[in-house]
């Protein structure tokens, strides 16, 4: 009986090492299907006959282990010559599409796509947003001490108005943006 | 595998690079391989002079040629953004890499943009948006073998693969795509075949 195997994964290799040599030793009674293995020594005395009814009683019952179906496993028979692999790799549908939703944003004139912020514009109302926070921290002085009023920002040269009555004040030092548009 | 991985570690210890820096002649003008590694075919490209036009010559467009080297990204996937800019204009090639999510398109996009601005200052191109990408082109750069750990102590061998990218950049607008073939254009092809055979070895 010659099984050849020959597997590229070292892991592999090892447990059919082990596998193989546990066979060969007489370890697995069942794996045959009770035929006498051939390249087995022959030793005599009692050590190997209640092996040898074991052999009987397990072997019509015994269904093909996972260690036996292992030797039938996939693998590919010939290598990918390179054409093979170009028409795989450079199929259209492996290619990158071009985007068509690509606009101009007409606030700066930076470019968008169409179902996102405008990361310009968004970059700049995050910087100021970061400031007001400052700002923010700085009149509170500590966590947990935020106000139950609504919070309104005024800019330089502007007066708070009868709408901002009961409201928390938060001053910045600079021309208020023409984004920022006051109530 | 072995002696493909020695034969690799010692290709980094070529002799000419560890030769001193000043050459044994005394003419020091004389450019050895080790100043600089190696100017690469790429960027020589941008030395050439043609010759004066002729009057009555239609105008030459400016070519720009530009590379970047050793890019930590694997050459395969660079090669499809390569794919994508392939005949577009500048413009259209930018806003494409702008918003694609692969981290090539940001390296391709500083390439481009570097390129964009030598071709005006050096290259005499009057207009930044009049250029049109010819040829990108990537290469394969300096591999380094690693090992990588897997369970019950078994390992694998991985490649931490480096690339080139080449882009040529050339005055004017586009060249319009071309159509694609159809099969009456094949067929015409095959008639004309056809109709191209003679009769060999005769009178």
């Amino acid at each position: 009986v010659l099984v050849l195997v020959r597997s590229p994964l070292p892991r592999l290799r090892a447990l059919l090492q082990r596998c193989w040599g546990q066979l060969e030793r007489g370890l697995w009674p069942g794996v045959l299907g009770g035929q006498s293995p051939s390249w087995a020594l022959a030793v005599q005395g009692p050590a190997l006959v209640p092996q040898g009814i074991n052999d009987a009683g397990e072997s019509s019952t015994e269904a093909p282990s996972l260690l036996e179906s292992i030797l039938w496993m996939a693998a590919p028979k010939q290598r990918r010559t390179i054409e093979v692999n170009r028409c795989r790799r450079r199929h259209p549908t492996k290619l990158v599409e071009m985007k068509r939703n690509i606009d101009v944003c007409p606030e700066c004139g930076n470019l968008k796509q169409k179902h996102v912020l405008c990361g310009y514009c968004y970059a700049k109302v995050k910087e100021e947003t970061r400031l007001i926070r400052m700002e923010i921290h700085k009149k509170e002085g500590g966590p947990f001490n935020a106000p139950t009023v609504e919070t309104v920002v005024l800019y330089e040269g502007e007066k708070p108005t009868e709408k901002d009555e009961g409201k928390r004040i938060i001053e910045r030092a600079r021309k208020r943006p023409s984004w920022f548009v006051q109530n | 595998s072995g002696a493909a991985w020695a034969r690799g570690l010692l290709s980094w210890a070529r002799p000419e690079r560890w030769l001193a820096s000043g050459s044994f002649f005394p003419l020091s003008c004389i450019h050895t391989s080790t100043s600089l590694q190696k100017i690469g075919k790429w960027e020589k490209k941008n030395r050439i002079v043609y010759p004066p036009q002729l009057p009555g010559e239609p105008r030459r467009p400016a070519e720009i040629y530009h590379c970047r080297r050793e890019i930590k990204y694997s050459s395969d996937k660079m090669w499809y953004l390569a794919k994508l800019i392939k005949g577009m204009s500048i413009d259209q090639a930018l806003a494409q890499l702008e918003f694609s999510d692969k981290k090539g398109a940001k390296v391709i996009k500083e390439v481009l943009l570097e390129a964009q601005e030598m071709a005006v200052r050096k290259h005499n191109v009057e207009f930044k948006s009049n250029l049109h990408i010819a040829e990108s082109q990537t290469g394969r750069g300096r591999y380094v073998k690693r090992v990588r750990c897997h369970g019950k102590g078994m390992f694998g061998i991985m490649k931490i693969s480096r690339c080139h990218y080449f882009v040529k950049l050339v005055e004017g607008p586009p060249p319009p795509p071309e159509p694609p073939r159809t099969g009456f254009d094949q067929a015409k092809e095959y008639v004309q075949q056809l109709r191209n055979r003679t009769l060999v070895h005769t009178l």
